[in-house]
């Protein structure tokens, strides 16, 4: 259940001089490859536009490089798109465009690489660039009933202060359904549901009637255009927004913002910063798995269980504030290191909180195992199997419990995490089970990498100066506890942001959704959802 | 002086029955419907009154109408027996008659020349008048095939669509294989009798060996089976519901279905005291068809087939406890095979009037919206709240609900049932019980059925893309609202039903219902000698003698009295429950509104989670509602779902998921397509002989003299 | 199953004594920073420039907090050379500026409100506080605050978030649906003023601006007691006292 290599992909790892040895070959001059200094490994610039496609397969199925999602820029004279993949064994490879800014349509890519649908959609809406060949484009983002098509709101000239009131909504806007059977309606769930303490989805549960056929998801609800409100900021700002986005995983993005600005400006944190960056970093792992386990407890009803993992919960927010001073971590990082030191008073009472929260998720986990109502539940319930989660590149614990086993940990180590002992759990089922079951084995990895980092820690400070003068871009990456974030920063020479740019797992794995739910009982759709632990909120920004 | 008026009014309404033929053939479409009103209205009166005056006095008519010679005697005989079932065609044929006035300019005048339709209404009213009035064989055969054929040509006339054209086939074929059968019970019957009057045949019977017993039942049972609807003979019977034109359909279930249990009644009931078997097999085929019938119409959404589908559940209600009834009367207890025969007649009552009902609301509905397909309906409460409101009573009706009447038959049903406990055998007690609990099966399954049938259809929101059409005249509700209060007085007054429907029990059963059932009132001082005192104590201090003053009859109680430790059985009074409900709401309704303190009311949008409508789509259909049933069920219904997936973008985008159901219904998948395999095979060996080759003709030839040479050998 | 049981038996009970007593577990809240006396005008200043959002503003020697605005990112705290003072605690639910009082819920309500919670956009912080008021360490239920699936039963619409455009009508569809007798409380900075979103083409900015507030709980995230205090001002229970740490802006 312990090792790091897939076993989805059987072939031998690809080692960097290869892949630009076979894309040479491939596809000669209508690709360029060149080294970069933004957090890439490889960056390969396709010339023709026509051979987009072909590039993306060659990377995602013959090289088979995750895909980590779609950048688009705007400048003066030129769209800059960058599509992004994942060598695991080296790094990041950056797939650019550049293309006039009159173009108005480019060849999709989601044929091939299904993972990019959803990148491409929120293109469209967000930029109005057409995705030619992709089947449903419009009302993603900027829903239909509220706004009308062609806002464009991340072009440059559109103007984020001002409320945007001159709207055209379209009063003959229907639900797109799926099933076509005679008989069949659309149960709707949401926006406000489950007492309003869900997050505001819409689902139509597309169903005959006993078993619910499809689940349609409608996301955006919580839209505030982080990206587009941080264009304009300079970096101390836009970390707040960085940070607060999504505060169940807040430490996790923001470092992610910090190590791409460091990364702008060359920066290496001290360090002490870096091992209490990687503590911090899976205490707060540990905290969002109890609360998951307890979500999952949860919404099969085993009360007692989820009671228990809640205060398992409750106690880590408690012991962050104490080691930390803030329950979910806000404030902590800046591009440099942190903004304050820990004593080792804290360390101990950390090293407490954390042993019992073990403890207890032991003791659950093990009797978990034994409930067998319980395990009804979720056992074949909601699968992805593995060639799925590969097709929709699935990550974080959804992605691990289907086998695919990619850990930005391992895959391309960040803040000293080559250093630590540590296995990646997987499992190869893809249920409701197997996903829990992934949630604990990673929660206790996390406790021994919290006590590897705190008894690494030397004297020293914990943060440097980073600010500079010249302009820049690159790539922050980080393992969140929900899988692969990404953040792209890009600056101008005054420190103010030009692109903000915030590719988040809950966002990827919503795809793994629509696979995971369908035909099932009505009565498992809230399990589903919680075995899946998306956040709304992390996908929204 | 009541003889007279029998026989008058007999004549008059066979007189009027020809008027209404020859005047529906003359007359030009414009005034067909009133023809068909005045004249159907007439005839229907006359057979009210003519089984009214037997039924009060209690005195057949019997009138000889010509011989013929060697068969024997025409006559006519109206009993008791017979006279239930004419009244109970009186009343259907009366609503029917008024109802169909105002559609017939309306909605036939595109495609069906209305009239022809009327000479077929009437010539079927005269048919059916000498079917139950029939005393001699001939006379009820040849009314019989009459019926058929009109039948046949009602529903095959102007066929709508190609199927429709075959159910007419399918019922025809099945009307003349049910015929042949009950021609050759007759005629085993009549092998030994004088002639084929129905005394001389009942005379006859009781030298038949059990063999002959068994032919006579099985064969008059599953022929008179195919009109009544019962498994496994009635595949036709949805497919040609669906088929026939909306406004007569009540005909066919509400009087040509009883004339099949009249049949039944009749051979193995009145001529034929059939063997102790002979009833078990009643009552297992009446439960089979029971659950079966409300199975698929729980799970249809054509509002015609789904009432279909329930004329069969009601049918195989009504055999069961007709099944009952010949069990207790071979096995020696006439008190309760009185009590089943008593609950078996007022069910086949109570169906004709609320089935007629149904149906004519469904006309109604079809005629408004344009669809029956309830999946597509949906608010009409709105649009029609007289007809919803006499939907409901009719649902409630048919679902068992007191205070209506379907509540008392079926109850007296299961009572009838419970009564086993006097039979000896534990085998056969384990029938009863297995039977009972598939009826109460049954009839949980019909409250599913018909709550769905009223919220989907009624409440909620609409669903299709129907636009309403109709703009009737109030003359049209006066049928419905008739049928419906006749419904709330079956359901109220049973204690004067059942003296009624004992002049046809009693006869059959050799035990009468009234006195087991309805005792007089409990006064302090009573006469009642069979009743210990403390008993009518008890029931006095409850006061069950209420009304004694006012009401005639004899009580509002319905009681059976058992030994001496256990005095009371069963006891009910749905009229004295309807009074304290009435006066409960009554005061409910004054206290709330009267004494309470009026609070204001805010009337806000529908909550539907913060989307900004809720889209018809979004609403349960149909389907949706019953698809538990069809999935606890699989067995039964065996669907066949075939997925039709149709993607854009490779694997993962699904614009459509088109999924088609395909389902043999459970009599056509065990016996109609077995049966016409083998036929087919039959045939095809058949055919295979007849290739036209001289020489193995003449070997045929051969072989068969052979045979027969064989077979008569020296004897 | 019986293991269940009796592990829960074993645990005991886990409620916070409050709130006839006070909670004073380490971590139940992370505090906030208060009006402050430095020592020149010049340090004031400095800490004042130093808040992101504008939440401290210096007068003379005094540098006066807006706790509706302040996203406790604890700068003025590690980040600058003399710290704001700090106070922990968790009883920080009061009016919106401008209103003079708070019209309470009719004495029934008082141990039994019903709470409907809608997310208008939040970052995920203050719902989560907000649903921790259901697990043991809280429980709510022993004082009588119940969380409703549906407005029609509910007393008190608690919003969370600065009102995504999107959510906008949710929102108010779900205030409409409420019946009777209702109350509005904004939970979390983001609710009372817009937080780090601000007001923009896709936030409002607030509940305010939407929906007439009656209570307000400042915070970022306002830890689980202060969501709880001000359930308790909600059903009338406590009182919103003006706090004199800390200054609300004008309306």
């Amino acid at each position: 259940m312990v090792t790091s290599s897939s076993p989805i992909e059987k072939r031998a790892r690809v080692e960097l001089k290869d892949l630009i040895a076979a894309a040479g070959e491939r596809f000669g001059t209508a690709l360029s490859t060149s080294k970069s200094d933004k957090g890439y490994v490889l960056s390969l610039s396709v010339n023709q536009p026509g051979y987009l496609q072909s590039v993306c397969r060659f990377l995602f199925w013959d090289m088979g490089c995750p895909f980590g999602g779609i950048i688009a820029e705007e400048h003066p004279r030129h769209w800059h798109l960058y599509y992004v993949f994942l060598l695991p064994s080296a790094g990041w490879v950056e797939v650019t465009l550049q293309l006039p800014i009159e173009t108005a349509t480019i060849p999709s890519i989601s044929s091939e690489v299904h993972a990019a649908d959803w990148h491409e959609r929120e293109v469209e809406d967000l930029f109005g660039l057409r995705f030619e060949g992709h089947p449903r484009l419009g009302d993603f983002i900027l829903h239909d009933q509220v706004w009308h098509e062609g806002i464009e709101p991340m072009r440059k000239k559109f103007d984020a202060d001002q409320p945007h009131l001159d709207r055209k909504p379209d009063v003959n806007w229907r639900p797109l359904l799926v099933v076509q059977d005679p008989g069949s309606f659309a149960m709707p769930v949401g926006p406000v549901y489950e007492g309003g303490l869900g997050e505001p989805l819409h689902f139509l549960l597309e169903t005959v009637g006993e078993d619910v056929i499809r689940a349609s998801p409608r996301l955006f609800y919580k839209y505030r255009a982080v990206e587009k409100i941080a264009e304009g900021k300079n970096i101390s700002d836009v970390l707040l927004l960085a940070e607060r986005f999504a505060a169940t995983s807040a430490f996790a993005h923001s470092l992610a913002y910090c190590r791409a600005v460091e990364k702008i400006y060359a920066v290496e944190v001290p360090v002490r910063a870096a091992h209490l960056r990687v503590a911090l970093c899976e205490l707060e792992r540990l905290r969002h798995h109890a609360g998951a386990i307890a979500a999952i407890c949860e919404s099969t009803a085993l009360a007692v269980s989820a009671a228990h993992a809640a205060i398992s919960e409750e106690e880590l927010l408690r012991a962050s504030c104490v080691f930390a001073g803030h329950r979910y971590l806000f404030g902590l990082n800046v591009p440099g290191g942190l903004m304050h030191d820990v004593e080792v008073n804290q360390c101990e009472g950390l090293f407490r909180a954390i042993d019992k929260a073990q403890a207890e998720l032991h003791v659950l986990e093990d009797r978990l195992r034994y409930s067998s109502s319980f395990l009804d539940r979720l056992e074949d319930v909601g699968v992805v199997d593995g060639k799925q989660a590969r097709d929709l590149n699935l990550v974080g614990p959804v992605g691990r419990a289907s086998g695919l086993c990619c850990d930005l940990r391992k895959a391309c180590p960040y803040s000293g995490y080559e250093r630590y002992r540590f296995d990646v759990p997987y499992e190869r089922e893809g249920d409701g089970y197997a996903r829990l079951r992934v949630l604990f084995a990673e929660a206790f990895q996390s406790v021994t990498l919290v006590h590897q980092a705190i008894d690494a820690l030397e004297p020293g400070p914990v943060c440097v100066p980073c600010e500079g003068t010249a302009p820049g871009a690159a790539l922050g990456w980080v393992e969140a506890p929900r899988g692969t974030t990404l953040h792209w920063v890009s600056v101008d020479d005054k420190g103010t942001i030009e692109r903000y740019r915030a590719i988040t797992p809950s966002f990827n794995n919503w795809l793994g959704f629509h696979v995971a739910a369908e035909n099932f009982a009505f009565q498992d759709f809230p399990i589903i959802l919680a075995t899946f632990g998306l956040s709304a909120t992390e996908c929204d920004r | 002086m009541m003889a007279s008026i029998t026989a008058a009014s007999l004549v008059l309404f066979f007189v009027s029955c020809a008027c209404g033929v020859l005047l529906s053939a003359l007359v030009d479409r414009k005034h067909s419907g009133d023809v068909v009103a005045i004249a159907g209205t007439l005839s229907s009166l006359f057979m009210m009154l003519a089984s009214a005056a037997v039924l009060v006095t209690g005195r057949s008519f019997e009138a000889t109408l010509w011989v013929l010679q060697g068969f024997g005697p025409f006559t006519l005989r109206l009993d008791a027996l017979s006279s239930v079932f004419l009244f109970a065609a009186g009343m259907v044929y009366f609503s029917i008659s008024l109802f169909v006035r105002d559609f017939i300019g309306d909605q036939f005048e595109a495609t069906h020349p209305a009239h022809r339709y009327g000479v077929m209404y009437f010539g079927l009213m005269a048919s059916v008048g000498l079917i139950l009035a029939a005393n001699d064989a001939l006379l009820f055969l040849i009314s019989w095939e009459c019926m058929s054929i009109l039948c046949f040509l009602l529903i095959n006339y102007e066929p709508q669509q190609q199927t429709d054209r075959s159910a007419g086939y399918i019922m025809l074929a099945m009307s003349e294989a049910g015929f042949l059968a009950i021609v050759i019970a007759f005629l085993i019957l009549g092998k030994a009798a004088p002639d084929f009057s129905f005394r001389a045949l009942g005379l006859a019977s009781g030298g038949l060996s059990n063999r002959g017993l068994w032919s006579v039942f099985l064969l008059g049972f599953l022929g008179f089976g195919v009109k009544a609807g019962l498994v496994p003979v009635n595949f036709w019977l949805p497919r040609s519901y669906t088929a026939a034109p909306s406004l007569f359909i009540p005909v066919f279930a509400g009087v040509t279905l009883n004339l099949g249990f009249y049949g039944i009644l009749r051979l193995n009931g009145d001529l034929v005291h059939s063997a102790y078997g002979t009833g078990v097999f009643a009552l297992i085929v009446g439960s089979l068809t029971a659950l079966v019938g409300i199975l698929y119409a729980t799970t249809e959404s054509d509002m015609k087939t789904m009432l279909a589908y329930s004329s069969v559940e009601n049918a195989g209600i009504v055999v069961a406890g007709l099944g009952a009834f010949l069990i207790y009367r071979a096995s020696g207890h006439p008190v309760a095979s009185a009590i089943a025969l008593t609950a078996a007649l007022y069910h086949i009552f109570n169906h004709s009037i609320y089935k007629t009902l149904l149906f004519q609301g469904t006309a109604y509905v079809e005629a408004e919206t344009g669809t029956r397909d309830m999946d597509q309906l949906g608010g009409l409460s709105r649009l029609l709240p007289g007809l919803s409101v006499i939907f409901l009573v009719a649902s409630l009706a048919i679902s068992a609900v007191p205070p209506f009447n379907g509540f008392v038959s079926e109850w007296m049903t299961l009572q009838a049932l419970l009564r086993c406990a006097v039979l000896s055998s534990a085998s056969i007690k384990i029938v009863f019980a297995l039977c009972g609990a598939a009826l109460a099966l049954t009839a949980a399954l019909a409250v599913t059925c018909f709550v769905k049938t009223y919220a989907m259809s009624f409440l909620g929101v609409r669903r299709g893309a129907w636009k309403p059409q109709l703009h009737t005249q109030a003359g049209t509700r006066f049928p419905l609202v008739f049928l419906a209060v006749v419904c709330l007085l079956l359901g109220i007054l049973p204690a004067y039903v059942i003296p009624i429907l004992n002049r046809a029990v009693e006869p059959l059963a050799e035990a009468s219902a009234t006195s087991s059932l309805v005792p007089p009132f409990f006064t302090a001082n009573s006469s009642n000698q069979e009743l210990p005192p403390a008993f009518l104590q008890d029931f006095h201090n409850l006061g069950a003698q209420s009304g004694r003053k006012v009401l005639p009859g004899r009580g509002l109680v319905i009681l059976l009295r058992g030994s001496a430790e256990n005095p009371v059985v069963f006891a009910m009074s749905p009229s004295y429950s309807f009074a304290a409900l009435a006066i409960m709401l009554f005061i409910a309704w004054f206290v709330v509104t009267r004494l309470t303190r009026q609070r204001a009311t805010a009337r806000r949008e529908l909550w539907a989670g913060g989307i900004p409508r809720l889209f018809p789509e979004m609403t349960y259909t149909a389907t949706g509602f019953s698809n538990p049933v069809r999935v606890v069920f699989q067995a039964v219904f065996r669907p066949n779902i075939t997925e039709d997936t149709r993607q854009t973008v490779a694997v993962h985008f699904r614009t459509a998921i088109r999924r088609r159901r395909d389902e043999t219904p459970v009599v056509d998948r065990l016996f109609l397509r077995p049966i016409g395999q083998a036929m087919g095979g039959v045939a095809r060996f058949l055919a295979g002989m007849h290739h036209g080759r001289l020489n193995a003709y003449v070997a045929y030839v051969l072989g068969f003299l052979l045979i027969i040479l064989f077979l008569f050998r020296a004897a | 199953m019986s293991f269940w049981f009796g592990h829960g038996l074993r645990r005991g009970i886990q409620s916070t004594r409050y709130p006839p007593f006070a909670e004073s577990a380490p971590g139940v809240s992370p505090g906030r920073p208060i009006n402050t006396e430095f020592p020149s005008s010049g340090d004031a200043s400095e800490t004042a420039a130093i808040c992101p959002v504008g939440a401290i503003t210096a007068n003379g020697r005094m540098a006066f907090v807006d706790d509706g605005i302040c996203i406790q990112c604890q700068r003025c705290r590690f980040g600058v050379r003399s710290p704001m003072n700090w106070q922990s605690g968790y009883e920080w639910t009061e009016l919106p500026p401008g209103q003079a009082d708070y019209e309470t819920l009719p004495a029934a309500f008082a141990k039994s409100l019903h709470v409907m919670v809608v997310d208008a956009g939040d970052c995920g912080a203050c719902l989560h506080e907000v649903k921790q008021l259901n697990n043991p360490l809280y429980n709510m239920h022993r004082l009588g605050l119940f969380f409703t699936a549906t407005p029609r039963a509910a007393d008190l619409l608690l919003v969370v978030g600065p009102v995504s455009e999107n959510m906008r009508e949710p929102l108010l569809k779900t205030y409409e649906a409420m019946p009777g007798s209702k109350r509005i409380m904004a939970v979390g900075a983001c609710a009372i003023t817009g937080g780090v979103f601000g007001r923009s083409f896709m936030c409002a900015g607030g509940v305010g601006s939407i929906l007439p507030v009656d209570l307000e709980v400042p915070g970022s995230p306002p830890p689980p007691l202060a969501v709880l205090h001000g359930l308790l001002v909600a059903s009338g229970r406590k009182l919103a006292a003006k706090s004199e740490l800390v200054s609300r802006r004008s309306a």
